[in-house]
């Protein structure tokens, strides 16, 4: 391990931070041998069961899947186990972080310099913006701000979007008195997708800065608890990563809700599960956590995977291999539980879960090249596995339901007494795996109060558990369904594109949308139900359709589940679903919701106008014109000819921005003697030379007065 | 600048062009957030007038055109006084310039001085200019250089026999057709 960067004090231990190997080793092998025993008894049970009559070659195949599923109940249920154990227990726990600093700490000045860097690829500006004004605000409040830089760093390739995002930018530090303090770049080619943008950052600014933390373009911390982060790293100079724990929030749907309820209440014991056994080697998340920048510089530089996308080519999901390397380089992955602080939102409906889900999956399927790469430490190989397994025990879990069709219709007689009580032992087993975390998370919920104190919103918390089971019952075969898809996708060489991520629904239920998604998996249920039925015709028992109904129920009404958790009515009114964010929101969220309502009210201009917002601002507005411009200036001029500009900016005045397409907007906005020479051109021409855009877009001076920079932001300027 | 004098007789182009140009000015001066009218009046005047000299030099374009260039050519003109110390070229001038006066506060504070060099106030040009000095941070340039990362021994394997198949396409058949068969096979002597 090279010398950490960072600590300050020079009686600090240049490993403090990295648990001592007695203490990792004994919880591993404690939570892996109960997690061992656990798929060895169900591994045993099952073959027990099977193996009456001889096994078949179907029987084994059924066995071999089963035992990676098994695995993995057994990883979620003792994690959960040990997190509830770790909450409880009266003596605090000797790795947690939050014990490193004492009331001293605390007083003293914050002299690092951290980069608050945020990736942004055509986001919704308002949010990403009043986002970063209330961190920026909550980081002012803490009187610690001073050594904070606030980095948003644009791909977006859609070029209104880029002109709203200097815009907001400029209004951003104008409202905040914060030139100096937020920056603002833009990549004129997005290599390597968001983990490219970061190493361009790092290459650029990097050696400014101790420290760097990472945002999602939802993100919301608060500055507390950035401070706090700060601190842990000075006192912990080898900790590489800290990953907080972003809290979902802000959600809308019935599915928004009840997944961050469901993370509200669950996420935090397995957080604590989670931190028991990973110790050193955690995962890093890709954003809410801190980096410490000089080793992430100098290990963490992604290389390309043999062969091309979707299986080699660029790592998508950058995150576990950047926290792989830097474990590699010396230095500790660790994770901080926090309860209040750290947010993020999530997909607003099914179909754009699925879509993010798409992008996880094959990331993660490309780690297969990595698990077994030199020089890794062991717990980074198994936390490549788990996350390829997240994905792949989908398939498994699909293959393992056609094997037990297949079972049920060339049935063997079952009637021995061994081979029956290992099957009822099994079931009550699984049926504990996974009902009993959650059981005990509640109960400890309900007595403990740790969520809410007054005893109603326990109550109501009981009844939304009971409620959200119906609801991932009725989702996880669905998941089930397109996860194995994706997988099989990705193994055939089908790639995914990199989109925005959609965080609100734009109206109501998409129904053709949905439709399209989950047609054919209720196709997929009837046709099953069919087979089941057949079977039972055949065998003049109907045992296994009932065994299996509720996955079939699940898969046949998948449209209309799609449709009623994709939905605005989320139990809010009733009460449930609530989490601690809803009911008492922290200032920084209750901060950026005033304002993301304040902008609601704003003026609004004709749907053509407002699509082309900013590209229609460039070339009108002589302020907007000079920003771009301004930014643009010590950019080489790309390498197109002067007459090829000539002819783009003529067809923009004559027909309109919608008649360009996105190379040649692209073209002309990088180059600043057209963006210059249209905005008088655009001014100059004759009202009947003028694309009845442009026409409607002058007009709009006389018809509403309001400045362009202010159109995505609220009007809360800091006096003085 | 001199007294307000609304007196306005081209001696080329038609009203209709004269009228056209007038509310193209209008609505581009309204742009730099002018809300100030009279001094609106005062500026599209000005302008329309220096439109007319240059129309009458050069009538095959229109009034709205020159009006536009007299305006570009003024704004440079007293941006050129502000910012003379900071050796800018042209499109740099313009760029930065607007940007300045908009960041100073220009539009809601000085309104009245817009584009007026003789009368501006000292405190004005000295907002302007530092306005735009606000910039950074200063790179400082770091190697970010990725390593390559031993994959072992299975990428070599697959990296072989993904390589003869390749080269081998009657092989990768084969293999293919012993695959699907294998598995119709299979399925055959369970259902057989």
């Amino acid at each position: 391990m090279s010398a950490p960067v960072g600590s300050q004090t020079a009686n600090i231990a240049m490993t403090a931070g990295m648990p001592p190997k007695r203490v990792s080793r004994t919880r591993r092998s404690t939570f892996f041998s109960l997690v061992g025993l656990g798929t060895i008894v169900g591994t045993w049970l099952s073959f027990v069961f099977l193996s009456e009559n001889g096994m078949r070659i179907s029987e084994w195949a059924l066995l071999l899947v089963f035992i990676p599923l098994y695995y993995q109940l057994n990883v979620g249920f003792w994690t959960a186990l040990f997190g509830v154990w770790l909450m409880n227990r009266p003596k605090p726990d000797s790795l947690d972080l939050w014990r490193t600093l004492n009331a001293d700490d605390y007083e003293q000045p914050i002299t690092a310099s951290t980069a608050i860097c945020m990736p942004v690829f055509n986001e919704d500006v308002t949010r990403v913006y009043e986002g970063l004004r209330s961190i920026y605000l909550s980081l002012e409040a803490t009187g610690q701000s001073k050594n904070f830089d606030f980095f948003i760093l644009s791909d977006s390739d859609k070029t209104s979007q880029w002109i709203e995002e200097e815009t907001a930018w400029l209004e951003l530090c104008r409202q905040l008195k914060a030139f100096g303090r937020i920056f603002y770049r833009k990549r004129r080619k997005p290599i390597n997708r968001k983990s490219g943008n970061v190493s361009d950052f790092c290459r650029r600014w990097g050696k400014r800065y101790r420290y760097m933390v990472v945002l999602d373009a939802d993100s919301l911390m608060s500055g507390a608890l950035l401070t706090s982060m700060v601190r842990i790293m000075e006192k912990n100079p080898g900790i590489g990563i800290l990953q907080t724990f972003p809290k979902q929030i802000a959600a809308d749907t019935l599915l928004g809700r009840v997944m961050q309820y469901a993370q509200a209440l669950y996420g935090p014991p397995f957080m604590a599960g989670l931190d028991y056994w990973q110790c050193g080697e955690a995962n890093f998340w890709g954003h809410n956590a801190i980096l410490r920048l000089a080793p992430f510089i100098e290990h963490c530089a992604l290389p390309p995977l043999p062969k091309n996308a979707p299986f080699g080519g660029h790592i998508l999901s950058h995150d576990f291999v950047e926290a792989a390397l830097m474990r590699k380089a010396g230095y500790a992955v660790r994770l901080l539980p926090t309860t209040r602080g750290s947010y993020e939102e999530g997909p607003p409906t099914l179909v754009d879960m699925l879509k993010r889900d798409r992008r996880w999956c094959q990331g993660n399927i490309q780690h297969l090249w990595l698990v077994f790469a030199k020089g890794w430490h062991p717990m980074s190989r198994v936390n490549f596995l788990h996350g390829i397994l997240s994905y792949v025990s989908s398939l498994l879990w699909f293959f393992f339901l056609v094997l037990v069709t297949y079972l049920a219709a060339t049935p063997t007689a079952h009637t021995a007494p061994q081979a029956l009580l290992a099957e009822k032992i099994l079931l009550g087993l699984t049926v504990m795996l996974i009902f009993l975390p959650k059981t005990v998370i509640l109960l400890d919920e309900v007595i403990t109060g740790r969520m809410f104190k007054p005893l109603r919103l326990r109550l109501l918390t009981f009844f939304s558990s009971l409620l959200d089971t119906v609801v991932f019952t009725l989702m996880a075969p669905v998941l089930m369904v397109f996860h194995a898809r994706f997988v099989i996708y990705t193994l055939i060489g089908k790639s995914v594109s990199w989109v925005t991520q959609r965080r609100k629904i734009d109206g109501g239920t998409n129904w053709s949308e949905i439709i399209l998604t989950f047609a054919s998996v209720t196709v997929l249920g009837l046709l099953w139900t069919a087979i089941g039925a057949a079977i039972g015709v055949k065998l003049g028992s109907f045992a296994f359709l009932i065994w299996i109904s509720p996955i079939l129920f699940s898969l046949i009404v998948s449209i209309l589940v799609a449709a009623i958790v994709s939905g605005g009515r989320s139990g809010r009114r009733l009460g449930i679903f609530l989490t601690p964010e809803e009911y008492d929101p922290p200032s920084v969220l209750k901060a950026m919701q005033q304002n993301l309502e304040e902008i609601k009210d704003r003026l609004q201009l004709s749907p053509e106008l407002e699509r082309h917002y900013g590209l229609m601002q460039v070339f009108l507005d002589p302020y907007v014109n000079g920003l771009h411009v301004s930014l643009l200036r010590r950019r080489r001029t790309i390498d197109v000819s002067r007459s090829y500009l000539d002819e783009i900016g003529h067809r923009l005045i004559t027909q309109g921005p919608q008649t360009l397409n996105a190379q040649e907007l692209k073209a002309m906005m990088h180059d600043t003697d057209t963006v210059t020479n249209l905005h008088y051109r655009l001014w100059s021409a004759a009202d009947h030379e003028l694309a009845p855009f442009w026409s409607t877009a002058i007009r709009q001076y006389k018809l509403a007065p309001t400045s362009p920079f202010a159109h995505t932001l609220a009007k809360q300027e800091i006096a003085g | 600048m001199e007294a307000v004098n609304i007196q306005f007789a081209p001696a080329t182009g038609t009203e209709e062009e004269w009228n056209e140009a007038y509310a193209r000015l209008a609505d581009y001066f309204r742009s730099y957030q002018l809300h100030n009218r009279i001094r609106r009046t005062q500026l599209i005047l000005e302008t329309l007038r220096k439109a007319a000299e240059a129309h009458a030099k050069d009538p095959t374009r229109r009034p709205t055109a020159h009006a536009i260039e007299q305006a570009r050519l003024m704004l440079r003109e007293w941006l050129g006084a502000i910012y003379s110390d900071l050796h800018l070229n042209e499109a740099q001038l313009e760029a930065t310039g607007r940007l300045g006066f908009h960041l100073a506060g220009g539009p809601s504070r000085w309104p009245q001085f817009f584009l007026d060099e003789e009368n501006m106030p000292d405190d004005m040009g000295e907002a302007m200019r530092s306005a735009i000095r606000n910039s950074g941070p200063g790179m400082s340039v770091s190697k970010m250089t990725p390593r390559d990362i031993d994959l072992g021994l299975i990428p070599d394997v697959a990296e072989d026999t993904f390589g003869k198949l390749g080269r081998h396409p009657i092989l990768r058949y084969s293999v293919l057709f012993l695959i699907v068969f294998g598995v119709l096979g299979y399925l055959y002597s369970l259902f057989g």
